[in-house]
């Protein structure tokens, strides 16, 4: 893999960063005078952060992924009643959610309530393509699915086949995304967390 | 003569088959014989009449699953490709019902199956991945002899047709011990198919539900999955992932001979690659040291699960046979294990091991195996595994480490073998069975066979 020093030292690189800080420059021309100094007050950092640049790929069908880490985000109305059934339910597991544990995958789950308690915004990062194990979550934990989203317009249920095409139709791919540990999946999280302590244990009796 | 139904050996219900297995095709549920012999045979169709009047010829001939637990008899089965169905004329509105996945063909779902480097179509033989294999026709049997005379019965009515043409043939099997082309004894763990007329050897686990395998049928969720249309053609019908792999042999040896001091070390390490030993018998059920008697006898060779061995002292977390059927293994994702089980059918071809082959040129020598990976959902099927439990580890807490067998391996690959006090870590694992081809068959029922021959 390209290091940063690598990418930063390539005359046809710099050329790439001149171009873009150019853009930047007729973008930003309109913005209000708060705008423009940070920019030319903030071209060094700027450049140095261009010129490291590496861009996102692909979550499966649609939304961002870093390394191994990918972003879903939904904008979704609710169905009759479902914010309020919802709100009571997030309220009664206290604003926390130990059951997604099981799940492996998953980093963290953000549930927003928007426009007057009209619409949900669902935000979750996740490990790898949600796609190949949907039907694993049909069969394993199809009432928890049911519970949460039948709250939602139009939820087909986890069952119905068309439930794939649902969840890409709300879904809102992040124009950015950025993850610091990119390599690290949840499960890889828990097994360094696991040896860090081992380790520490292992350290205390060596130096004892 | 053994048996011919050595990987299947249940005995039959008392409750009768609930599948039609007089439409399902044989090699859906029959073994490979034991010894085995045949052999493979791609046409191209250059046009729809001849293509559909050769069909109505070939399909007498196909056998069907009827009472597959005592079959005895050589068998042919076909399967067409999406080309194939376009080339033989099915209606657009019948070709549109098919999967996503198996209208682009296996070539195109490169990315998907993670088949790149080595195993990018563009490095693949002839005729594969190019939209020219329209039909597959192999033959099963359990001689020479009848080999040859079940072969001879295709080709007749292949005779006198100018418009469908061979592409390829390739004999399969004949090897020393039914041994795949790195020595070892293979096929063994097949999934239990509800429905299917017999009990499950002890270990196979509980039955599948038919969906999963076979259309029409409802699946592990409840309700069966979409059937091509119409009814007549998709209903008993299923997908085969047909994947080409060259086993390169030096290579393993080499890797072998590098992290085995002596004879008894190397053969561990063969073992802790796959999860058994050569004869087959499991690790999990002889962990020290090999019991060739355990190998050969299906009622004992996959009676097991890792309940003993969480952490994988003896069965690798990483072992070829875990990763492909975890069993009750607690992975770190939500999974359902039977969602991803396929029927696998291995047809070993080429010369056999050879331990003594050391060299790069060895690697070159033709022999490995054709796959026939067969589920009612074999694209998503075969996708997923490629990218879960083949390519990757994290499934296992493996991080990146991927299969030792089937794996396409990446500069400064690992294989984890866990020990007490400490675990081991052998460096330098290669890619052992190098991708040579593959397409996806729809294999479809006897009634939908004659459907098709009768078209237009």
């Amino acid at each position: 893999m390209a290091t940063q020093t690598q990418i930063a030292t390539t005359p046809q690189n710099e050329a790439v960063v001149e171009q873009k800080i150019q853009k930047l420059k007729e973008l930003y021309a309109d913005a209000p005078e708060l705008g423009k100094v940070a920019l030319e007050k903030g071209l060094p950092d700027l450049r140095r952060e261009l010129a490291a640049a590496t861009g996102t790929q692909n979550a499966g069908r649609i939304g961002a992924r870093q390394g191994k880490v990918s972003e879903l985000t939904g904008i979704i109305p609710f169905a009759k009643g479902g914010a309020k059934r919802l709100r009571g339910l997030l309220q009664a597991l206290e604003g926390n959610f130990r059951g997604g544990d099981v799940v492996g995958t998953l980093h963290d789950m953000r549930f927003v309530f928007l426009d007057n308690d009209t619409q949900l915004l669902f935000a979750t990062a996740y490990d790898g393509e949600w796609d190949a194990y949907i039907d694993d979550f049909v069969t394993k934990i199809p009432n928890s699915m049911d519970l949460i989203f039948s709250n939602l317009e139009g939820w087909p249920g986890i069952h119905n086949p068309s439930v794939k095409d649902f969840i890409v139709k709300h879904q809102i791919a992040a124009e950015a995304w950025y993850v610091a540990n990119p390599n690290l999946t949840v499960a890889e999280t828990r097994r360094l967390e696991r040896i860090g302590k081992a380790l520490d244990e292992f350290l205390d009796k060596v130096s004892e | 003569m053994s048996s011919v139904n050595e990987h299947s050996g249940g005995t039959v219900a008392e409750r009768a088959p609930t599948l039609e297995l007089h439409e399902i095709q044989a090699t859906i549920l029959r073994p490979r014989p034991a010894p085995y012999f045949g052999t493979h045979v791609l046409l191209r169709v250059g046009d729809a009449r001849p293509g559909r009047a050769f069909l109505r010829r070939l399909t007498p001939h196909i056998d069907s699953a009827a009472n597959w637990w005592s079959a005895v008899d050589p068998w042919l089965e076909v399967g067409i490709s999406y080309s194939g169905l376009e080339a033989l004329g099915v209606p657009q509105d019948s070709l549109q019902s098919f999967p996503a996945s198996f209208r682009e063909g296996m070539a195109a779902r490169a990315r998907q199956l993670g088949d790149e480097g080595v195993n990018d179509p563009k490095n693949w033989d002839r005729p594969y991945g190019k939209g020219e294999v329209h039909i597959g026709v192999s033959a099963f049997s359990d001689s020479e002899e009848n080999r040859r005379r079940i072969l001879g019965i295709a080709r007749e009515q292949l005779a006198g047709f100018s418009g469908v043409s061979v592409l390829a043939m390739q004999d399969f099997g004949a090897q020393p011990g039914d041994l795949n082309s790195l020595g070892y004894k293979d096929g063994i763990d097949q999934p239990a198919i509800e429905g299917s007329g017999v009990e499950p050897l002890p270990g196979q686990g509980e039955p599948i539900k038919a969906g999963e395998f076979i259309l029409g049928y409802p699946g592990e969720a409840g309700s069966p999955l979409p059937l091509p249309q119409p009814d007549i053609l998709g209903r008993n019908g299923t997908f085969v992932g047909f994947r080409k792999y060259q086993s390169r042999v030096g290579a393993f040896n080499r890797f072998l001979q590098a992290n085995g001091r002596n004879e008894a070390e190397r053969e561990l390490l063969a073992a802790k690659l796959v999860g058994r030993w050569r004869s087959g018998a499991p690790l999990t059920l002889a962990p020290e040291v090999d019991n060739p008697a355990l190998g050969a006898d299906p009622h004992r060779n996959n009676d097991f699960n890792y309940s003993d061995d969480p952490r994988g002292r003896q069965a690798p977390l990483g072992c070829h046979i875990r990763r492909m059927n975890p069993r009750d293994t607690k992975l770190t994702r939500l999974t359902d294990v039977k969602l991803h089980r396929l029927i696998r059918r291995g047809t070993t071809y080429g010369p056999p091991y050879d331990s003594n082959a050391l060299s790069e040129a060895d690697d070159q020598v033709p022999r490995g195996a054709y796959f026939l990976f067969i589920s009612a959902k074999a694209m998503a099927t075969i996708e997923f595994l490629q990218q879960e439990w083949v390519n990757d580890g994290n499934f296992m807490g493996l991080d990146q480490e991927r299969d030792p067998i089937i794996g396409l391996q990446e500069e400064g690959a690992t294989f984890t073998i866990p020990r007490e006090p400490v675990r081991r870590r052998v460096h330098g694992i290669d890619t052992f069975n190098v991708l040579r081809g593959g397409e996806y068959f729809f294999m479809p029922s006897l009634s939908a066979l004659r459907w098709l021959g009768e078209l237009g």
